[in-house]
């Protein structure tokens, strides 16, 4: 096998990686931080890719108005995340899993049908903004710009988010309320408030990532609960709650899956999930993850 | 006044008595359909299609004077599901026949219902073989799309005129009417250009979000040709990740995609991103770069205005011919029992709005060919649109 095609098939997989990264991290962050297990995640991405593709049609349909959308889409689904952790999610917390199974899962139908009653079910697309849509040669294989942008900015996600929890006044307190919710709360601190931001700060990440994924996939409806089994594959290697652990659990995945289909050809999915059992039977509380 | 509420309320029930009469007297056909989840981008449409029908079939007055009345239900693209909704629609709803189903997972099982119930069943789109070969025939059931043998020979062939082309591959989901379509694809080209080597074959799964490692690994055999039966969102997203990956100038265009994408539906959802230049198919090319039969141009008209869609559907056409198939074969029997409509319908020649379809005495299949060509840019549509679209294959060893 030539060298350059070995490094498209690596490049390819981080790609896939740096996406599921963006999405599963929020996910994870809500496990991690506030112990709920949001089914609806998903959905909350694919409210940001039709949010993107409304405000691309309203701006510039040729796709220069992309970066405006993506920002307009991440923010409305903040918002909307905001709304629903106020209202609803508030009252789950603390409950046994099934409740917020059941509620999370109610979720995803009600978003679900509300995006097909407002967009329709017709699949749709977004261009590449202009300044991406090229590519660039190398080590001899072609590499759309696009990736490498999607290549870039995972990490700076990742790295961020680990000043911010690690480094910060804010991530301070936010991994207290990790550890101690009780104690925290009877220290004075709006424990409240800092659920409801990292609420938002995950819905955000979700929309952000369902507006950056349009270009190079169709909006459909359905996207949602595929993307979600996938963000759980993904936490579920690298460990539930574990910054890094999505990170790492996110190229495994898209490594696995894109050198796979080179040794299994015909079965596309089984690496990926053959990985993921051995790792449940193995260490169940993922790569990165802490025994329960 | 409480008894006036009472009275209302009789006089309310009086009222709606005439209609509850002419809906007992209606001829019902039930429609398992998928109306919600990825594939509901084709069962409403389709669903469109056979609604139109019904309604111009009842405004000249129904079928042996009696009214066509269709009960749509969401199979949500689910074999179970598609199989306890005819349950209930033969139940419960009474229906005389069965209409309906997208997939070849849905279809097959609503067959074995319809065999089981001695109802007439009529699948518009399921390609897969096995909804009608030997071992699953039975005198309830009926297709009208094309099969995967049909699809596969028709893009052998024009495979076959690309001269220059020595390898090819295929790249298809990963379920029965992706792997059947590549094997009748490859068992037909052996037989026309068996010099053609087949280099490559990738199998993603069904709703593939990431195309990238099989687009790469398909890329490093060095293929001259693609046969693609990827569809829908998929072929969207495949083409989006494609792209930028120069594969569609590797294989100089020469893709064939055997999956409605020279559709409207299609085309519109691409717009400037269509990889122009590629052979498509379509059901019902819709917008007719070409010899456009009167009929046709009627039909499109039509849909337009009762789907209240700017461009109609590729999709809705096989619904349609679903309805006047079932009807054709009502009118033949004179009657609606299903005993009598099966042998009305094998056999039987009905009109489309792109010529006559016959369905086998044997195998009631109608080999519909499809419409295929050349995706160009046509300037008066901002999407793609198939240049001069031939019905293909023209020939078929039917049975």
């Amino acid at each position: 096998m030539a060298p350059s095609f070995l490094f498209s098939q690596f490049m390819g997989g981080l790609t896939t990686a740096m996406f599921l990264f963006l999405i599963a991290s929020g996910l994870s962050l809500v496990f991690g931080i506030m112990r709920v297990i949001n089914f609806a995640h998903g959905s909350f991405y694919m409210i940001g890719a039709y949010l993107a593709w409304q405000m691309v049609q309203w701006v510039h349909p040729a796709g220069a108005g992309f970066w405006i959308a993506a920002l307009f889409a991440a923010s409305g689904v903040a918002v909307m995340g905001a709304v629903i952790e106020r209202l609803f999610f508030r009252s789950l917390y603390g409950r046994e899993e099934l409740y917020q199974l059941l509620f999370t899962y109610a979720l995803v139908l009600i978003l679900g049908d509300a995006a097909k009653f407002v967009w329709g079910t017709q699949q749709l697309s977004v261009s590449t903004p202009p300044v991406l849509a090229g590519s660039v040669q190398i080590f001899g294989s072609t590499q759309p710009l696009y990736s490498l942008f999607m290549i870039a900015l995972g990490p700076a996600i990742a790295f961020g988010g680990w000043l911010v929890l690690n480094r910060s006044g804010v991530g301070r307190m936010v991994r207290a309320a990790q550890m101690d919710r009780e104690m925290l709360d009877a220290l004075g601190a709006n424990v409240g408030t800092i659920y409801t931001g990292m609420f938002v700060f995950s819905s955000f990440l979700a929309g952000l990532s369902g507006a950056l994924v349009t270009p190079i996939q169709s909006i459909v409806p359905g996207m949602d609960v595929l993307i979600i089994v996938q963000a759980f594959i993904v936490v579920v290697i690298g460990g539930m709650g574990s910054f890094w652990g999505t990170f790492w659990g996110s190229v495994i995945y898209g490594e696995v899956l894109s050198f796979g289909i080179l040794i299994f050809p015909g079965f596309s999915l089984f690496s990926v999930f053959a990985l993921m059992a051995v790792i449940l039977i193995v260490r169940p509380w993922g790569l990165f993850g802490r025994p329960l | 006044m409480r008894l006036r509420h009472h009275l209302g309320l009789l006089l309310a029930a009086a009222a709606s008595l005439p209609f509850a009469a002419s809906a007992e007297d209606s001829i019902k056909i039930g429609f398992p359909i998928p109306l919600s989840g990825p594939t509901a981008v084709y069962g409403e449409p389709i669903l469109k299609g056979a609604e139109m029908a019904v309604a111009e079939i009842n405004a000249k007055g129904g079928v042996l004077g009696r009214k066509l009345e269709l009960l749509s239900r969401d199979s949500k693209a689910s074999a179970d599901e598609a199989v306890r909704l005819s349950r209930e629609l033969i139940i419960k709803d009474n229906v005389d026949f069965l209409a309906g189903t997208l997939t070849s997972a849905e279809a097959p099982a609503v067959s074995t219902v319809a065999k089981e119930n001695k109802i007439v069943f009529i699948a518009p789109t399921a390609k897969s073989m096995i909804l009608t070969d030997a071992a699953h025939i039975h005198p309830y059931i009926f297709r009208i799309a094309s099969n995967t043998d049909v699809e596969g020979l028709a893009g052998a062939t024009l495979m076959a005129k690309f001269q220059e082309v020595k390898s090819v591959a295929t790249i298809a989901p990963d379920y029965a009417y992706g792997r059947d379509a590549a094997a009748a694809f490859i068992a037909a080209l052996k037989k026309i250009r068996p010099d053609i080597q087949v280099v490559d074959q990738q199998w993603p799964k069904l709703g593939e979000p990431d195309f990238t490692a099989f687009i790469n690994a398909q890329m490093s055999k060095k293929p001259d040709a693609i046969y693609c039966s990827l569809f829908a969102g998929d072929f969207v997203t495949f083409t989006k990740q494609a792209t930028p990956l120069g594969y569609f100038k590797a294989i100089n265009y020469r893709l064939i995609d055997g999956g409605e994408i020279g559709t409207p539906d299609e085309a519109q959802a691409l717009g400037a991103d269509y990889p122009y230049g590629v052979i498509a198919n379509a059901y019902d090319p819709v917008i007719w770069n070409g010899a456009e039969p009167p009929e046709h141009k009627k039909f499109i008209e039509d849909l337009k205005v009762f789907a209240k869609a700017q461009y109609a559907s590729g999709w809705s056409i096989v619904g349609y011919e679903a309805i006047y198939a079932l009807a054709a074969g009502i009118n033949k029997a004179g009657d609606t029992k299903s005993d009598d409509v099966s042998k009305a319908l094998a056999g039987l020649s009905f009109d489309t709005p792109v010529g006559k379809r016959s369905f086998s005495v044997q195998s009631h299949e109608t080999f519909a060919p499809e419409y295929w060509g050349v995706t160009a840019k046509d300037p008066s549509y901002p999407f793609a649109t198939i240049k001069d679209p031939q019905a293909l294959p023209t020939s078929f060893p039917t049975n």
